[in-house]
């Protein structure tokens, strides 16, 4: 997603959420307005009903009040009218409201009450109030322990006052009158007097039980009604008889404080009731209110959280989609920058081999030029000859490459496995790159140690191909007079079955840079700089070496430093294969004490240590010096060696000299080989002539001993034999072959090079004609077929198997010889398959071509 | 995630019109008449007791603690319990025991909380109910039923056994290197040393309590002396003289209002603890007199700034608590009877006094209830536990004891000398005798 889209989503996002606070707010604010309203209203509502509740209190003890003051009023007229008003007193007892009836004639001080008691006014205040016209004493405590109150009525008698009567009721008598529940007993009622200011009754039912209180001040103190204006805003409205309402809290909740004024004031309804109590129909209806907007809010804020979930959800699809597509698009862009690259490499790939095919090429077609100019010239033709065939040589070895290369891309590389003697691996090797060091005056050395297994299972050809590759690398990338080693180690196995091995080639070179050892196991690289420029090559070596390294399930290293030298690592894990079992070998030749003779210690216990399993007893000695004596004595005490080893290169006395030294001592018929890793045949000469019967090659391996062991004694056995084979020559003389070839020039090659040898051909230019004239032919007419695979009409392999299908009597023996440009080992497979017997890849190669022709035509012979 | 975008806005569709459709039944009458019946009324019991001033920001430990025995009582007898109260503004008022009296007189209310002295004048009147026949009363500790217990009837059990004592300010006491006072010559070095450190008035006394002074000197002997019985015995038939046992105890209530340590002024009108309360609560005044629950109520001195000790009144017997018994009595005649004794059944079963005194943390009248106290009253209580203390009244005198050593004490604050005090006594026994 762009800035901008993001920046475009953020802010519909926000709009979207300042339009949904919008609407919260208006709702809300729209709610609290109603609500307020209903409360507002309720609460109006409420101080009405509550004001009505009170004004029918009032009005009921008021009423109560008339009741007794007319009450008395009666009696005072049945007083004026009784013959005997003290017996009509006496005859009142305590009766409904009234407690105690009394009449005092006037001009007395005291008269008599209905109790019987004396009765005197003293102590009663009518200065007060009246109840009707009669006047009403303060309040007091009566004989009853009750808050009282005593109304007096004057008794007229004919028109004159004759007495007063007395009644006395209590506060007590009004609860009966008063509501049982007052805001469902949520709401506090008291009755106050309003002159002395104390609670007069608290009645039943009427509140909180513990809300007992004393006076007013007391219900100040209770209820925390500090604030002046208020109690003097009650004093005054108490004084004038007003009623008074007003808001307070009261134990921590709002309510609504009450004082109504009973009969003008002389008492006052004093309480206060919770404004939650007030408005609890209010409450309710805001609460339902309140519960439907919330149920609404959810509902709302639910959907807006399902649509943005659903938004969020349809956003992260979007997100992914276009994160894949990014994907997409990456992989693409790397696909085709890789393509571009491959394509790159390829064209610098092309441009390379154009460079150096076009190299040989030139150098090919130049001498060919001057060897047409200079024919008669002997010397100059064979140096032009030499100079074309090793461009020539040069050119093969890069179409071998490319043909690799192009194999192992394809995936069509198999290896071909087969049992193979790391011995005979090793040497020849060693007889393909101790030349080319030599040539460069380099010092090549060869070890190998902890290796238990000689014969292993594996693709020999190919191992040989690494081997030979990593060599020629360190013969090329190093400098004249360098040193390179080649080192084979047998490492611990990992599995019995399996021999562990590493192989290192190090040499102090050149060296390559850093970043040429990211690439170098890369195709088509090779490393250029001013000192290796002068090398030619395909790039593909390396790339070749690790892939097949890779397909043996092997791998390989590199540790390089310009200037200094490069370290290359190969770790291959090879099948072993069924050892020779021939454990009478060292008996059979009466092999059972052998001594080696090295200065190099470590040799000497590869020796011993290879010499393990033969039983064969190995001593050792790092010098020449007191050999003749040693094994002198070994004789002499009847114990002798059977052989002895000789390292040539040795301080103080070399191998030679201590062969002399011995053979002054001990007889000719133990047998001294000498061990060196040198060109035996520069010194052969001498050797013999210092009593040395043969030379084995280091590194030393027992097979390579034992092949020693067996060729000398056959040597010795069929001396004769040898002379006669000796003589035996490698020719091609008065053959006959018959050539199936389609390429004219190829066949005319072929024909030149046969008649070179004396030898004839006939070309047949496609299978079918090859077979056609096999058959046709006397018997022993041709001495061998050499056939081309690729041919059109027939092919080589199905002309093989015509051929071999014939009815004739030579038809499954006369020698076939696959000559081909299809080198790989599966051509080999194939050509051998097919009935072939023989595969010689192109260009021919003369003396392989006679080794081959002889070795099938002597053996059908 | 789809389907569930469908199906939650449906979902809540579904909720909001269930609770609108629920909300909407709420409160609809099925039937054509909206009157409300009325509920059956209960049967109602009324007790009258006294009232504390209000104070909003105190709890009142012994009012919640009695209120739950009568909400237990209410609860388990399906009645109602109201209440009627009164306190005297001042003194110039009634008094409480006046009141209780004329009610009880009058058959005013069901159950009534009665002083020492109400109880055994009421009780001799016979009007109040004998609550032996309570299952309660065989849990009752023995010295309240000596107390309470006229004419061989129980007229009167009470929620907790009350013991006064003197409540000291011990800083004050320490601050002067005074020990805590154990003989009435102990107390009046103590109260000289204050006075001497400007403390105007060692002793903070009420209209009510001075009496315990007069009764821990007097009956100290009497009650601890092992001859109890015998020598109410004497008093009784006027063979000793009551003068003679209160004598010591009003000499020296004289020798301390001569020597300024108690204002008898001030005494003789301040209400218990609201008048001389305030003082001590102020550090002003290091000695006053107050019953064991007012170290546990706020209201009282449950809360002090400083290290408070109750101990007892100062005696030839050492340190000596004064126990007086109130009680809950029915009136004889009172309107609902039976239930009253009910509610007074389950008031003072042992699990009602257990919460009671739990609560409370006073000492229990049931012998099966004990309840440790706060560590102020530990030595008072330590008295009590050895069984060293005085009764304030006892219903086996003749001569009642609590109200008239009061009104007798007043008459000395009043101006009163001792010897008219002695004669009040002696006329007192007379009358008790019916010898005049």
């Amino acid at each position: 997603m762009s800035k901008g889209k993001y920046k475009n989503g953020k802010k519909e996002k926000k709009i979207l959420i300042l339009s949904i606070l919008t609407v919260f707010i208006i709702l809300g604010s729209f709610v609290f307005h109603i609500s307020a309203r209903i409360t507002e209203e309720m609460s109006n509502s409420a101080i009405t009903n509550l004001s009505e509740s009170l004004n029918l209190i009032e009005g009921t003890v008021e009423v109560l009040f008339e009741r007794e003051a007319e009450y008395q009023q009666l009696i005072a007229e049945g007083l004026a009218m009784a013959e005997n008003p003290e017996e009509f007193i006496l005859s009142y007892g305590r009766k409904g409201t009234v407690i105690k009836m009394s009449l005092i004639f006037s001009g007395e001080t005291s008269g008599i009450s209905s109790t019987g008691e004396t009765f005197t006014a003293d102590g009663l205040d009518f200065s007060g109030y009246a109840i009707g016209n009669l006047p009403v004493s303060g309040s007091y405590v009566n004989d009853m322990g009750a808050w009282a109150y005593t109304m007096k009525c004057p008794v007229y008698r004919d028109g004159k006052e004759t007495a007063t009567l007395y009644i006395e009721h209590i506060y007590e008598s009004l609860e009966a009158t008063l509501p049982d529940k007052l805001y469902n007993s949520s709401a506090t009622l008291y009755i106050m007097d309003s002159q002395s200011e104390r609670f007069l009754l608290k009645p039943k039912g009427k509140g909180e039980r513990a809300a007992g209180h004393l006076n007013l001040d007391d219900f100040y103190h209770a209820n925390k009604i500090w604030e002046t204006a208020i109690q003097k805003e009650v004093a005054d409205n108490i004084k004038q008889g007003q009623n008074v309402m007003f808001y307070h809290e009261i134990k921590g909740q709002d309510a609504l404080i009450y004082m109504w004024a009973v009969n003008g004031g002389m008492l006052y309804l004093i309480g206060y009731v919770p404004i939650e109590s007030i408005q609890r129909e209010g409450k309710a209806v805001n609460q339902n209110i309140l519960s439907v907007v919330i149920v609404m809010l959810a509902a709302f804020c639910l959907c807006c959280s399902v649509y943005f979930i659903y938004e969020r959800q349809q956003e992260k699809i979007r997100k992914e989609q276009e994160s894949e597509r990014e994907l997409h698009n990456r992989q693409l862009a790397e696909a085709l920058q890789a393509a571009q690259a491959a394509n790159n490499s390829k064209t610098t790939f092309l441009s390379n081999m154009s460079h150096d095919i076009r190299t040989p090429m030139n150098a090919i077609l130049g001498f060919t030029a001057l060897l047409e100019k200079d024919a008669g010239n002997e010397g100059k033709v064979r140096e032009y000859t030499k100079k074309i065939t090793a461009s020539g040589r040069h050119l093969l070895s890069l179409i071998n490459d490319v043909l690799d290369v192009s194999k192992i891309e394809s995936g069509k590389v198999v290896l071909t496995i087969g049992e193979f003697n790391l011995s005979s691996l090793i040497t020849s090797v060693d007889a393909i790159i101790r030349p080319a060091a030599k040539d460069k005056r380099q010092t090549f050395e060869v070890s190998v140690t902890g290796i238990k297994q000689e014969r292993l299972i594996g693709d020999e050809t190919r191992i040989n191909q690494i081997l030979i590759n990593l060599l020629s690398n360190a013969v090329k990338y190093t400098q004249e007079e360098g040193h390179i080693w080649f080192r084979i180690i047998g490492l611990n196995q990992r599995s019995g079955q399996y021999a562990h091995i590493r192989i290192e080639v190090e040499d102090n070179g050149y060296g390559m840079s850093e970043d040429y050892l990211k690439v170098i196991f890369d195709a088509f690289t090779r490393a250029e700089n001013s000192t290796t420029n002068k090398v030619q090559g395909t790039g593909l070596g390396m790339a070749i070496t690790k892939n097949l390294v890779e397909l043996m399930g092997g791998s390989i290293e590199v540790k390089s430093e310009e200037g200094k030298g490069s370290l290359f690592t190969v770790e291959l894990e090879l099948r072993i294969a069924e050892q020779d079992t021939d454990a009478d070998f060292w008996k059979k030749h009466k092999l059972t004490r052998l001594l080696v003779v090295d200065d190099e210690e470590e040799t000497c216990r590869n020796i011993q240590y290879l010499m393990k399993d033969t039983e064969v007893s190995v001593d050792m000695l790092n010098s020449g010096e007191n050999a003749a004596d040693i094994i002198y004595e070994a004789l002499a005490e009847g114990n002798p060696y059977h052989m002895v080893l000789l390292d040539w290169k040795m301080p103080g006395i070399d191998g030679m000299e201590t062969a002399r030294r011995i053979r002054d001592r001990v007889p000719e018929n133990l047998p001294i080989l000498l061990l060196t890793a040198h060109d035996w045949d520069s010194i052969e000469e001498e050797a013999l002539r210092a009593g040395i019967n043969g030379f084995l090659a280091k590194p030393f391996f027992v097979s390579a001993l034992k092949e020693k062991i067996t060729e000398m004694q056959e040597e010795d056995n069929a001396f004769a034999r040898k002379g006669e084979n000796d003589a035996e020559p490698v020719s091609l003389e008065g053959r006959n072959f018959l050539v199936a070839e389609d390429n004219e020039i190829n066949a005319e090659i072929l024909q030149e090079i046969l008649s070179m040898e004396g030898a004839s051909c006939e070309i047949a230019v496609n299978g079918a004609l090859a077979v056609a004239r096999f058959a046709e032919a006397t018997l022993g007419e041709f001495d061998a077929i050499l056939m081309d695979v690729q041919m059109p009409v027939m092919n080589g392999y199905e002309a093989t198997r015509q051929i071999r299908a014939l009815e004739r009597e030579d038809a499954g023996t006369v020698p076939i010889i696959a000559m081909t440009a299809n080198a790989f080992a599966e051509d080999v497979r194939d050509a051998l398959n097919a009935g072939m017997n023989a595969h010689i890849s192109k260009p021919v190669d003369l003396e392989l071509l006679k080794k081959t022709i002889n070795l099938y035509i002597r053996k059908e012979g | 995630m789809k389907k569930s975008g469908r199906i939650l806005p449906l979902a809540v569709a579904a909720a909001a019109i269930a609770i609108g459709l629920a909300a909407c039944g709420q409160g609809t009458s099925s039937g054509i008449n909206l009157a409300e019946e009325e509920k059956a009324e209960k049967n109602t019991v009324n007790l009258f007791g006294p009232m504390e001033k209000s104070d909003p920001d105190a709890d009142n430990i012994a009012r919640a603690a009695h209120e739950l025995t009568v909400l237990m009582a209410e609860e388990k007898l399906g009645v109602k319990v109201e209440y009627r109260t009164y306190t005297a503004e001042d003194y110039l008022d009634k008094t409480y025991d006046e009141v209780i009296a004329d009610r009880v007189r009058s058959n005013m209310d069901d159950i009534y909380l009665l002083n020492p002295d109400g109880i055994q004048i009421l009780g001799a009147e016979g009007a109040l109910a004998d609550l032996s026949g309570l299952e309660c009363t065989d849990n009752l500790r023995d010295v309240v039923k000596i107390a309470n217990t006229v004419n061989g009837k129980l007229v009167a059990i009470p929620q907790e056994v009350v013991a006064y004592g003197l409540f000291l300010n011990k800083d004050m006491f320490d601050k002067y290197g005074l020990e805590l006072p154990h003989s009435p010559e102990d107390l009046l070095e103590c109260c000289k040393v204050f006075k001497e450190n400007g403390i105007e008035t060692p002793i903070g006394a009420n209209r009510w309590w001075l009496e315990c002074f007069v009764l821990a000197q007097g009956y100290a002997d009497l009650y601890n002396g092992g001859n109890t019985a015998a020598e109410i015995e004497a008093l009784n038939n006027g063979e000793a003289k009551y003068s003679d046992y209160m004598r010591p105890g009003f000499e020296y209530l004289k020798t301390l209002i001569d020597l300024g340590y108690i204002d008898a002024g001030k005494a003789y009108t301040y209400e218990a603890i609201d008048g001389e309360g305030p003082d001590f609560l102020a550090g002003k005044t290091p000695i006053v007199m107050a019953y064991w629950g007012a170290a546990n109520a706020e209201t009282a001195y449950g809360k002090t700034d400083f290290n408070m000790q109750v101990i007892g009144f100062p005696s030839s017997y050492g340190q000596m608590p004064v126990v007086s018994l109130s009680g809950y009595g029915i009136g004889t005649q009172a309107e609902h009877l039976e239930d009253a004794m009910a509610v007074l059944g389950i008031m003072l079963t042992d699990e009602a006094l257990t919460v009671y005194t739990k609560k409370n943390q006073v000492i229990s009248p049931s012998k099966n209830v004990e309840v440790q106290c706060v560590d102020a009253l530990k030595p008072l209580n330590d008295r009590i536990d050895e069984g060293v203390y005085v009764l304030g009244s006892n219903a086996g005198m003749k001569v009642e004891q609590w109200g008239n050593i009061c009104l007798i004490v007043r008459e000395l604050l009043n101006g009163a000398s001792v010897e008219e005090c002695m004669a009040q006594f002696d006329r007192l026994q007379e009358q008790s005798l019916g010898t005049k």
